[in-house]
């Protein structure tokens, strides 16, 4: 039903735009038009799809609340709890909808039927509301066009309004997101200590686990440690730019300095393919070939490897970071001016010399920023961390020993069974705060300094 | 006294010939100008004195280009040694973003040319007295070099140019993007400078090369039509095309 009403409205104003620049064509016959022939199109389309469009989204919004207040106002005489209410109205609705399998009151069938009645006429209403808007703003806009109004300004403005509403939605999204993380966090760190938190050697949630009641409060203050967690986030990292940062800036250089033209057009996007593999395929990579190979290897040589290493893990993630460092390092590189490197040959410099000396200073803001980016990817990188290096959080400096990161433990946190409002799962949520807050951080130095660079030479 | 003798000189850029069968004489400390219409060959000519057309990829040049009898457009040449003895100043000033002092030690630093540190600072400060720039940066030596003016940036440029002492000195335009103040000033300097050095000079403007140059050459179509005295091209050239040329009848 839905989605036929809002075919037949998009179909409709498909159709109104047509009309809308074929009536302007015949106008243009007696008079002068205000506007090219397609925005009158654009007008009497754009009147066509939003008001109807909007009360569509409203009435889709609100009804299922309206239509809940009517169905429960029966059972407010019998004391219930929100839980009970709601249960009661999840009945109905499955038996309404004849998915429901348990036992049929008399009291529950007459709510259902009341149910399917108050739908039945939600729905015709909402039809007949929406073709009455629609014969109200379309006649509305078509005496405008015969009357030859001014057309641009209006779709102008509309448009302008569109787009608006697109950006507010996106911000929104973001502010969402955040106040959610921050309110869970703010309930979390109600439960425990932000110090316990912040300077806590020792993450061991599952601990606090408790079948009834609230867990013990003494247990509370050794769990939630964050160091061992913040520590592996930034070791793994570490050597994921160990990895990244040498291949990646050489492989720049070649490409932007020495390579030919026929090997960058093939070379840059094979190696930016790198980019597009989905994180998991490097997690088993890591897991199945990498941690196994790195522990072999130290074992020969009598050292002990677990088989979920840091090292394996933050190797594989730097092969994975390569291809930003490697593509955005050569883009900075070939937007040096090439009268700089023309300076530099006609002094004699060679072509190493002139890198190292004139084009690698002039890139580097651009070269810090690209590596700036690449840490905070490497940061909130989960998936090779999950597969290749262990759950275990310990707060250890070994390469060769496992670790656990900050993403890692979120997602031994929230999968299986969880329970709101339990700290074990809030602090999820913590840690997912100070994870955004220090990517944040790593994203905003890097923009300013990839700015102060573009002020350099545009 | 000939000091770079080119002879049937052609350059191609891809299938496209660009010049055709130059040759010249450029004489040992006299500013030697090359004019003609824009497209004419005459900045090609200038980049094959100092090999910056192999930085072109699809640049190919024949013919031979001898400077004190070293052939220049020879595989074997070591190109760093050749750009050692002939410096090049551009059409836009190109200071490096460093330090104005960074700039001119650049040359002697990568040539190993200077052996402490007094030798280096004596060296940059001579360069810019050559170029007349000591008086303005002598207190900001450590100031950024792309933050001086236009004109300023191009007697850098020419003071990093001469500080390895070339024997050439070739200029690409060096005043077109300049304004007559600074301009007048860098004709000044290539006045004093061709008591020591060569120098070969490409222009738009027909005054510069009257004012500054002894020869003048013009090119047209990647032809040398006429090469001369600055004084018999200006006033009485061979040929009906230079003459059209001068007069502003084309061009």
């Amino acid at each position: 039903m839905n989605l036929i009403l809002v075919t037949f409205i998009i179909l409709l104003a498909f159709t109104s735009y047509y009309f809308g620049r074929k009536k302007a064509l015949v106008i243009q016959s007696s008079q002068r038009l205000t506007a090219l022939p397609k925005f009158y199109g654009y007008y009497l389309a754009a009147w066509c799809a939003a008001p109807a469009l909007i009360i569509f989204a409203l009435w889709s919004v609100f009804e299922p609340s309206i239509v809940k207040t009517f169905i429960l106002q029966d059972y407010t005489d019998q004391n219930l709890t929100k839980n009970e209410l709601q249960l009661i109205y999840t009945k109905v609705k499955a038996l309404a909808a004849g998915t429901y399998t348990g036992n049929i009151t008399n009291f529950l069938d007459e709510s259902a039927n009341k149910y399917i009645q108050l739908k039945g006429i939600a729905n015709s209403a909402k039809v007949a509301i929406i073709l009455a808007i629609l014969i109200f703003s379309l006649s509305f806009a078509y005496r405008s066009v015969q009357k030859n109004d001014r057309m641009r300004e209006p779709v102008e403005i509309f448009l302008k309004w569109v787009l608006f509403v697109a950006s507010l939605g996106a911000v929104l999204v973001t502010i969402g997101i955040v106040f959610s993380l921050l309110f869970e966090a703010i309930r979390f760190f109600q439960a425990v200590k932000i110090f316990d938190f912040i300077f806590g050697t020792h993450w061991y949630p599952a601990k606090t686990f408790v079948r009834d009641g609230q867990p013990d409060p003494e247990l509370m203050k050794d769990a939630f440690g964050a160091v061992p967690l913040f520590a592996g986030t930034f070791f793994i990292a570490f050597i994921a730019m160990c990895v990244a940062i040498p291949i990646g800036l050489l492989s720049g250089i070649y490409l932007s300095e020495y390579a030919g033209r026929g090997v960058r057009k093939y070379a840059k996007p094979i190696i930016e393919i790198l980019a597009g593999i989905p994180t998991v395929v490097y997690g088993f990579f890591a897991a199945l070939t990498v941690g196994p190979f790195v522990k072999e290897i130290g074992n020969a040589m009598g050292l002990e490897v677990s088989a979920e290493s840091a090292l394996a893990a933050g190797a594989v993630m730097g092969v994975m970071i390569i291809p930003f460092i490697s593509s955005l390092s050569d883009d900075v590189m070939t937007a040096v001016p090439q009268n700089l490197r023309d300076g530099s040959y006609a002094m004699g410099a060679t072509k190493s010399e002139t890198v190292k000396k004139v084009i690698f200073p002039a890139a580097l803001p651009g070269i810090v920023g690209s590596i700036l980016l690449a840490v905070s990817r490497a940061v909130g990188e989960t998936m090779i961390v999950v597969m290749a290096s262990g759950l275990a959080a310990n707060l250890t400096m070994n390469p060769l020993e496992s670790t656990s990161t900050i993403t890692a433990q979120i997602v031994v946190i929230l999968i299986g069974d969880q329970q709101f409002g339990d700290p074990k799962t809030q602090s999820a949520f913590a840690l997912g705060i100070s994870l955004f807050i220090v990517t944040l951080l790593l994203n905003v130095i890097a923009l300013s300094v990839v700015k102060k660079y573009r002020e350099k030479y545009e | 006294m000939s000091k770079i003798k080119a002879e049937n000189v052609n350059v191609y850029y891809g299938s496209k010939q660009a010049l055709f069968d130059v040759s010249i004489d450029i004489a040992e400390k006299e500013v030697t100008a090359l004019i003609g219409p824009s497209g004419c060959g005459k900045s090609t000519f200038l980049r094959c004195l100092n090999r910056m057309n192999d930085v072109i990829d699809i640049c190919r040049v024949e013919g031979s280009i001898k400077m004190d009898n070293l052939e220049l457009n020879s595989r074997k040449l070591d190109v760093v040694r050749l750009r050692e003895n002939v410096g090049m100043v551009f059409q836009k000033p190109n200071p490096f973003p460093k330090t104005i002092y960074e700039n001119v030690a650049y040359g002697p630093t990568i040539h190993g040319i200077a052996q402490s540190k007094e030798e280096m600072d004596q060296i940059v400060e001579t360069s810019l007295k050559k170029a007349a720039l000591w008086n303005e940066v002598k207190d900001r030596l450590d100031e950024i070099g792309t933050g001086l003016s236009g004109g300023q940036q191009q007697r850098l440029c020419i003071a990093r140019a001469i500080s390895v002492s070339p024997e050439v000195i070739l200029m690409d335009e060096p005043c077109s993007a300049l304004d007559p103040i600074a301009t007048a000033q860098i004709e000044e300097l290539i006045d004093d400078l061709k008591k020591e050095v060569t120098i070969v000079i490409v222009t738009h403007s027909m005054s510069q090369a009257a004012r500054v140059s002894q020869k003048t050459g013009f090119f047209h179509l990647g032809k040398l039509i006429e090469f001369g005295s600055t004084d018999k091209i200006f006033k009485n050239p061979d040929k009906q095309q230079t003459q059209d040329y001068i007069t502003g009848r084309f061009g």
